[in-house]
């Protein structure tokens, strides 16, 4: 065993995880597969396996805390850690003995300067002025007093110094966000050694699709994303063109497709996805009556008949399909929903089996937060790494069961959220909170991934439905019960919804600063530093430290 | 006795119950000699050493039996093959490549090869802690047994 694989609990890590175990059979490279959810679980395997493993690889986790610091391990023990969070913790980057960071090259870092921050301590002695015995007594004099001077003024360069440093560090670190997919970095890493398969780039697409879907990077870095990996397909998948040399129709193609922006639609009913696609569940605002009406109208303008509508997506008439996306788009564009498509891939093997990217991502999210447990934590992780493999189709469809019912009990919580007026203002921020609303399901938002997109879907329709104009661009906080026993809640921090947003996140830092000002019993446990877990008890005195904190 | 006090009438009596007596002891062998068989059987399912609870289940000779047929299959097994020896209860079917990928079904801990009285002596570093769900790759000759036992199984991607 000669390498220890400590894998985060997100559908990215999965992707990558899955590349890298491919290169490491095709090589016979022994690993051994540990999934981490948290800190404590990473330290905890940590310490379990040290004795025996000196090559650790840690995906979408630890590249945003000193990991030397946190794990202190031996001299001999070597890191490589591929993570898209950012930003890289300065002592990570330019460490270069024990840590090995994988990032793509073009990727933006805004690493300060080593000079900036780091420095050899040099005569910090007050007292290493060594006397010279036998001169005068003035001379002497003069001497001391020269020495004082200069060692006042060096003390405040080192103040200076200090004070520079800290601002750099805090401007470096303030906020939060992503680089480029785990994923693709390993397919690339799989591309140098010429190793790449289809399946690879599959993987890597799901990363990137998973990425954006959670809202995690811009929508340029998103298109620029999708360019390169479709030079990588068309490279992959230019047979098909050809009649003679076609492939089988059991091999598996992937396609570049400007689909529809709809969850799950070739799974659903088109209805269906349209009510539970945030976009067009915002747009239209379908928690209102007239919201209701409006997309009745919204439907009539394309032609389809609501009964074909309402039916499951492979049994509506192949004169509706056929036209569907360009119809769907000219009609959208009528009601103020100008993305309804985007950029994407799917996958063909076989005759029945047709995925997009988006449909794989929600699936095994999904399977991941399940909620309804049959064993320890990890049969959840295992099945999700499962159900990415081609040949278990089952455990893919369960998960896209999952989807569908979470993306229902996400809407359904979204409109009572917004017509109950539970998302309030709380002057620099919005605030809402699960605890006290009545939701059948509100167990499956204790989960951070499952949590953080109720809040981007909610905080996208209160843009939508809100008039007040300051609010719009006011991020939003979102907490929810996680461990009624334990008496914990689970609070997400997200930006704030805007055309252009950067997606940057400085909720990490301010609930560090919150919880230390009131002492409030918190944990850090997720790699993302924007979720944090805390007792019900504290909850108010931290909203309260959070609000003079930012305002 | 009555056979040897002359009453020639129950000679067909005693027949009879002494082709009774041998058939229950053709039965018996039988039984004994099947049960010899699995336990042969055992030596190749489980390995040299067999878990507590098949071994409750054996008599005394029949471990004694065990451990002489575990020593003539060591003496035979160190006699093929060269120098080392070659251990036949590896690699019952032709495997396909050199290492597979596992993944544990229960909590098993750390545990080191043991081979017992094969001789072979390939570099046993430890495997790594079994905990449920863990998955790792590891080289076939270290997981045939356990994937036997079942705390192991073989995941095909």
């Amino acid at each position: 065993q000669r390498v220890l694989l400590l894998v985060a609990s997100d559908v990215d890590a999965l992707c990558a995880c899955k590349i890298l175990q491919a290169l490491f059979q095709c090589d016979h490279v022994q690993y051994t597969l540990v999934p981490v959810s948290g800190w404590q679980e990473l330290e905890t395997a940590f310490l379990e396996h040290k004795d025996q493993f000196k090559y650790f690889v840690l995906i979408n986790c630890g590249a945003n805390v000193d990991l030397l610091e946190i794990l202190q391990p031996e001299e001999d023990t070597f890191f490589f850690v591929c993570d898209s969070h950012r930003p890289i913790n300065v002592v990570n980057v330019y460490n270069d003995t024990q840590i090995k960071l994988l990032v793509k090259q073009d990727d933006d870092l805004d690493v300060p300067a080593y000079d900036d921050i780091f420095r050899d301590d040099e005569d910090e002695e007050e007292d290493s002025e060594n006397e010279s015995d036998g001169s005068e007594p003035s001379e002497k004099r003069r001497r001391f007093e020269e020495d004082v001077i200069e060692r006042t003024m060096k003390r405040r360069q080192r103040r200076e110094w200090e004070a520079r440093r800290r601002e750099i560090l805090f401007d470096y670190e303030q906020y939060e966000y992503h680089g480029t997919s785990s994923a693709m970095v390993m397919f690339d890493l799989a591309w140098i050694m010429s190793k790449d398969l289809n399946d690879m780039l599959w993987w890597a697409i799901v990363g990137l699709t998973d990425q954006w879907v959670q809202d995690k990077i811009t929508q340029m870095k998103y298109v620029t994303d999708i360019g390169i990996l479709q030079r990588h397909v068309s490279r992959h998948n230019h047979r098909n063109e050809d009649e003679e040399n076609s492939l089988s129709i059991d091999c598996m193609r992937i396609a570049f497709e400007y689909d529809l922006r709809l969850a799950l639609y070739q799974h659903w009913s088109l209805y269906e996805s349209l009510c539970n696609t945030s976009y067009t569940s915002a747009s239209l605002k379908l928690w209102s009556v007239q919201g209701q009406k409006r997309l009745l109208d919204f439907l009539a303008d394309m032609g389809l008949p609501l009964k074909q509508v309402k039916q499951k997506f492979n049994s509506m008439d192949m004169s509706l399909k056929e036209n569907l996306r360009e119809m769907i788009e000219e009609s959208a564009n009528k009601f103020g929903m100008k993305d309804l498509r985007v950029q994407t891939f799917s996958i063909h093997f076989g005759f029945k089996n047709k995925f997009s990217a988006s449909d794989i991502v929600y699936a095994t999210a999904s399977l991941m937060e399940n909620i309804e447990k049959e064993g320890p934590e990890t049969t959840n992780f295992i099945k999700a790494l499962d159900s990415l493999s081609r040949g278990n189709l089952d455990k893919l469809h369960q998960g896209l069961d999952l989807a569908k019912k979470q993306l229902r009990a996400i809407q359904q919580t979204v409109a009572s959220c917004i017509c109950t007026n539970l998302v309030i203002s709380q002057g620099p921020f919005l605030y809402c909170s699960l605890m006290e609303v009545r939701i059948f399901d509100v167990k499956l938002f204790s989960k951070p991934v499952s949590l953080c997109l109720l809040s981007k879907y909610l905080l996208k329709s209160f843009v939508c439905s809100t008039k007040n104009k300051r609010c719009k661009l006011l991020p939003l906080i979102m907490a929810a019960p996680m461990d009624v026993e334990q008496g914990t809640v689970i609070m997400v921090g997200i930006p704030p919804e805007t055309e252009s947003s950067d997606k940057k996140n400085f909720f990490g830092r301010a609930f560090e600063k919150a919880a230390d000002s009131t002492s409030s019993r918190t944990l850090h446990n997720h790699f993302d530093m924007s979720i944090i877990e805390l007792k019900t008890e504290d909850r108010s005195k931290f909203l309260d430290a959070l609000i003079s904190l930012l305002s | 006795s009555e056979a040897k006090a002359g009453r020639t009438d129950l000679i067909f009596l005693i027949r009879f119950r002494h082709c009774c007596l041998l058939r229950n002891q053709r039965c018996l062998l039988a039984y004994l000699y099947d049960r010899l068989l699995r336990i042969r059987a055992l030596r190749w399912e489980y390995g040299s050493v067999l878990p507590n609870t098949v071994q409750f289940h054996m008599a005394a000779e029949e471990v004694e039996w065990f451990n002489r047929y575990k020593k003539s299959l060591a003496t035979y097994m160190r006699s093929v093959g060269g120098e080392e020896g070659l251990d036949l209860t590896q690699d019952l079917k032709p495997p396909k490549s050199l290492y597979i990928e596992v993944r544990c079904l229960r909590d098993y801990g750390e545990f080191e090869i043991d081979d017992g009285t094969t001789v072979l002596k390939k570099d046993c570093d430890t495997t790594p802690l079994l905990k449920k769900n863990s998955q790792h790759f590891l080289p076939r000759w270290k997981c045939e047994q356990l994937i036997r036992q079942g705390v192991l199984e073989h995941v095909l991607s």
